[in-house]
């Protein structure tokens, strides 16, 4: 696909690429550079700073180098996302056999197993490299395939235990895009509990300190680099208020075009808030199993980020087979795939409606993003849901019954 | 007061009246020479020129030169005599150097008619220049387009951060530079409105700066009913210092009025070529303005008897010849001040050879412009430069894309024939959302006898719903792009033989303009409204 005239098209889908990971803007930002003129100073190049010098080192490479970068890059990703499965899976067979005593007598035959999880890696390797959405953002050339590696390599870290590699991960993630700070929250937890720590204050200390050392000074370096902080404008601001509205597969773009212009603060927190305020009730509820955690945030964002693209999509359905073990807990599953099929074949029909026939209009594409983004939140709150029920049948045993008569679990 | 009339009561009734008469023929005095001092130092010119051009067309160009040998200062303005006080004083206020102000209606082919005498856009076009020292250019700039749209009752108001630019290479001052001050763009703004219209709204207050108003002279022919159903036609305001002398040690101040106009003759007339000036204006002339210094008429005849054959009536007094820059022009020319009107004067020509096809010759340099991509997503912007010279040209090219059409500035290529130019110099300042346009100048030389294809991609902007104009199908506009070059020859070139000032500039500018269609459905948004309104 690569080589095909599908790239460009690929290149150009707002599907695919937004004005924040679009490749046309990066080659755009480090051409203002190369003649002189401050990228930042227009309103088209949304990268970091540093991001911006290593692409300007990248886009003097040739064509089949460049392209074998973000080939390696998903690659990459695909080992962290598999060694991550490897060892959560490991750890979460040693964990069960641990409390097998704690879990009701007739539980048992559902208590995972090595045999079980021993294909595990496997499907995520096959989830994330055959699924149309990565292949799509790596085609495409977007720069969130970086960032999907930084998250990855977080999760592994973390998986590992390596809590300096975490942090620095974390903030090199979070420097691309704030919204992967939310991540500290289920690393620390999860460092806590492997390395079985009994004072839990300390190491979140150690681990947020040194996630805003990294942090202070990745942006101090762009400071000194561009010589101003104009940049935090054109990147951090940006993402905050949404002045881009480009449609993309989010929620964002068609809020903020029919929004009344003295309404637009109260909304832009409202959105915002959403991507973090899910963080300390799942936190609280998941505490016993913080990967959950960062995979139900990592989709959270996806949905509720200013610029999602499907890349982000890509990233987390990858990691779905880690779940593999709460699929008999799943209602919704089939209700799920319809939609994301569905909406991801209607997108490019309504769009080409909308845009090229103008037999359309907005509404039709708001219509199909939002079937997504529901499709999504269904996902999460189903694999949620199906734990909860596990949790539930490991302590309290198969049956269903309340007061003699069959019972059932309900969501409420 | 006090004084005076303890001085009537000492010394007597007849004494205070005659010393009440003695300060009266005083002040006549002084006011008598006052007169006269403004006579020396002002002069009204008031010229028309009409060039009957290919293919029907007739090109009719009003010329209103005032000059003023006064500093240009604020203080100058205080006391007016020719020069319309209304303006002296915006130009003072706000510390104007140099203004320009266009009112168009229509697209000037250049390709049919030829070079005009000045180059407007469609639409409304403002550029001024402002005095070394202004201390908020862009306050100045905001309260003279504010001024001048109180002024000339044109929407000017909406001249606005993000539709204006201050061009480095293009737009160099017209008239004289103080000494030792070199053009430093930064006092330079330039700014287009493409889709003000302009109407008898517009040309009243412009004819009210006239010596004369439209009461008596050449502004008499000015009937809104017959100048507006004309193909192409442009109010001016143009002032500028210029130099005194030779030295150029002191300036004065000019203001020029110019109104442009391309009649196409099938359409006015009675299916014949021949026109006049009651087929052109609706009536007569009457005379000169009394305050005009000179007052002419002028037709070109270069082409009588080679592309058509004409005959004037009333015969032309003397037929002047112009040369410039190797191109030689014959202008038949009426002078009213010594013309004794008996009636209304008719000026008319009436065509006699048959009516040939014949080859245009098209100018020396132009260009056209299009968009291209369908769809809403991304596009680009083509602009043709065709140089008909048998030498290579140096040009900039200058493009003003406003804020919702973002562009790549790595997809600009310049080509000739398939190969890519390279070009002098490129003055890029990209533009920012609801802020500031993308401003692009490009410095060039394009080869002999070539079509060069300048193009540069874009995005298609999602605006807000309260973003869009009042009837959102009509489209948006982009302003013209603007190509300067100094043209080694004058082919095509069109002037008046004595232009009332004396700087001569051979620089073309060559606007054009195309509308882009950005309409989105609107049907989602008013539903959306109804809903809100019924809730």
């Amino acid at each position: 696909m690569r080589y095909s005239g599908f790239q460009k098209v690929i290149e150009e889908r707002v599907e695919v690429s937004t004005p924040l990971n679009s490749w046309k803007r990066v080659t755009e930002g480090v051409h203002l550079m190369k003649n002189g003129i401050s990228p930042y100073e227009g309103d088209l190049f949304h990268e970091t700073p540093l991001g911006l010098f290593f692409y300007s080192w990248l886009l003097t490479l040739k064509q089949p180098l460049l392209d074998l970068f973000f080939i390696l890059m998903d690659a990459a990703t695909c080992l962290c996302l598999q060694s991550v499965a490897a060892s959560y899976s490991a750890q979460a067979v040693a964990k069960e056999k641990e409390n097998k005593k704690k879990y009701s007598e007739d539980s048992h035959g559902i208590i995972l197993t090595e045999e079980q999880v021993q294909r595990v890696p496997l499907y995520v390797v096959f989830c994330f490299n055959f699924n149309p959405f990565s292949i799509l953002s790596c085609v495409g050339k977007t720069t969130t395939v970086v960032n999907n590696f930084f998250v990855a390599l977080t999760l592994l870290s973390m998986c590992k235990g390596w809590m300096f590699l975490c942090c620095a991960a974390l903030a090199l993630a979070t420097y691309q895009t704030f919204y992967s700070m939310v991540f500290i929250v289920p690393s620390c937890m999860y460092i806590i509990q492997l390395k079985k720590i009994k004072k839990s204050w300390p190491v979140i200390l150690i681990m947020v300190t040194t996630f805003g050392v990294f942090l202070g000074s990745l942006l101090y370096l762009s400071m000194v680099f561009t010589d101003s902080w104009t940049f935090l404008s054109s990147t951090y601001k940006f993402l905050i208020l949404v002045p881009d509205l480009r449609p993309n597969v989010g929620l964002f773009w068609y809020f903020f075009t029919e929004m009344f212009e003295h309404f637009r603060a109260l909304f832009v927190c409202a959105f915002q808030i959403n991507c973090f305020l899910y963080l300390a009730p799942l936190a609280l509820r998941l505490r016993k199993e913080p990967m959950l955690l960062a995979f139900s945030l990592a989709a959270l964002i996806t949905v509720f980020r200013s610029y999602p693209s499907v890349s982000d999509l890509g990233f987390y359905f990858g990691m779905l087979p880690i779940w593999l073990h709460l699929l008999p807990y799943m209602q919704q599953g089939f209700v799920v795939c319809c939609f994301i099929l569905f909406s991801s074949g209607l997108g490019p029909v309504v769009w080409q409606l909308w845009i090229y026939m103008r037999s359309g209009n907005a509404n039709f594409y708001f219509g199909v993003t939002l079937a997504f983004a529901t499709a999504q939140i269904f996902l999460i709150t189903d694999i949620l849901f199906a734990y909860i029920k596990r949790e539930f049948t490991l302590v309290n045993g198969t049956k269903r019954e309340l007061k003699g008569k069959p019972a059932k679990l309900v969501l409420e | 007061m006090m004084a005076a009339k303890t001085t009537a009561r000492a010394m007597g009734l007849s004494t205070f009246l005659k010393s009440l008469f003695s300060l009266y023929l005083f002040l006549t005095l002084f006011s008598k020479s006052s007169v006269e001092c403004f006579n020396l130092d002002d002069q009204f010119e008031e010229e028309l020129l009409i060039k009957p051009l290919n293919n029907d067309f007739v090109y009719a160009y009003f010329q209103f030169t005032t000059t003023w040998d006064v500093p240009f200062e604020a203080k100058s303005f205080q006391n007016c005599h020719l020069f319309p006080r209304v303006l002296g004083e915006v130009l003072g206020q706000y510390s104007v150097q140099e203004l320009h102000l266009s009112l168009t209606q229509g697209l000037w082919r250049h390709e049919k008619y030829g070079y005009p005498v000045v180059d407007a856009p469609a639409g409304t076009e403002i550029w001024a220049w402002f005095k070394e020292g202004t201390k908020d250019v862009n306050k100045s700039w905001k309260m003279l387009t504010s001024a001048l749209s109180g002024l000339f009752c044109a929407s000017l108001n909406f001249v606005e951060p993000h539709n204006t630019l201050s061009p480095t290479l293009s737009f160099a001052p017209t008239g004289a530079v103080p000494p030792g001050v070199h053009s430093n763009s930064s006092l330079l703004r330039y700014s287009t409105l493409p889709r003000e219209v302009v109407c008898t709204e517009n040309l009243t207050p412009w004819k009210k700066l006239l010596p004369c108003d439209s009461k008596r002279g050449l502004a008499t022919l000015l009937n809104a009913g017959h100048i507006y159903n004309t193909n192409y036609h442009s109010l001016g305001i143009h002032v500028r210092p210029i130099c005194k002398d030779i030295s150029c040690e002191s300036t004065a101040v000019e203001l020029k009025q110019t109104v442009s106009l391309v009649y196409d003759m099938l359409q006015v007339g009675s299916l014949s070529r021949d026109w006049s000036f009651r087929k052109l204006f609706g009536q007569g002339l009457s005379g000169p303005c009394p305050l005009a210094s000179s007052s002419r008429v002028y037709v070109d005849t270069t082409q009588n008897g080679s592309i058509f054959e004409f005959q004037l009536r009333p015969e032309p007094k003397a037929v002047l010849k112009s040369i410039r820059g190797g191109a030689t022009s014959k202008i038949a020319m009426y002078d009213l001040k010594t013309m004794h009107l008996v009636s209304l004067l008719n000026i008319a020509a009436t065509y006699t050879g048959e009516k040939l096809e014949h080859v245009n010759i098209s100018p020396v340099l132009y260009a056209n412009r299009y968009i291209i991509g369908y769809g809403q997503e991304n596009g680009g912007i083509v602009t043709k430069v065709i140089n008909n010279h048998w030498q290579p040209l140096d040009i900039v090219y200058m493009e003003n894309i406003p804020w919702f059409l973002p562009v790549y500035l790595h997809t600009f290529q310049a080509e000739v024939n398939g190969r890519q130019l390279v070009p002098h110099a490129i003055n890029f300042v990209p533009g920012r959302e609801r802020e500031r346009p993308y401003q692009l100048e490009v410095a060039l030389r394009i080869p002999a006898r070539s079509t060069t294809t300048l193009s540069i991609t874009f995005d298609y902007i999602f605006l807000k719903w309260q973003e869009y104009p009042p009837d959102a199908n009509h489209g948006f506009y982009v302003g013209a792009a603007v190509i300067t070059s100094s043209l080694p020859v004058a082919r095509n070139y069109t002037g008046v033989p004595h232009d009332g000032s004396t700087l001569l500039t051979r620089s073309v500018l060559i606007h054009c303009l195309r509308q882009i269609f950005l309409n989105q459905d609107k049907s989602f948004e008013n539903s959306i409204i109804r809903f809100c309104r019924n809730d």
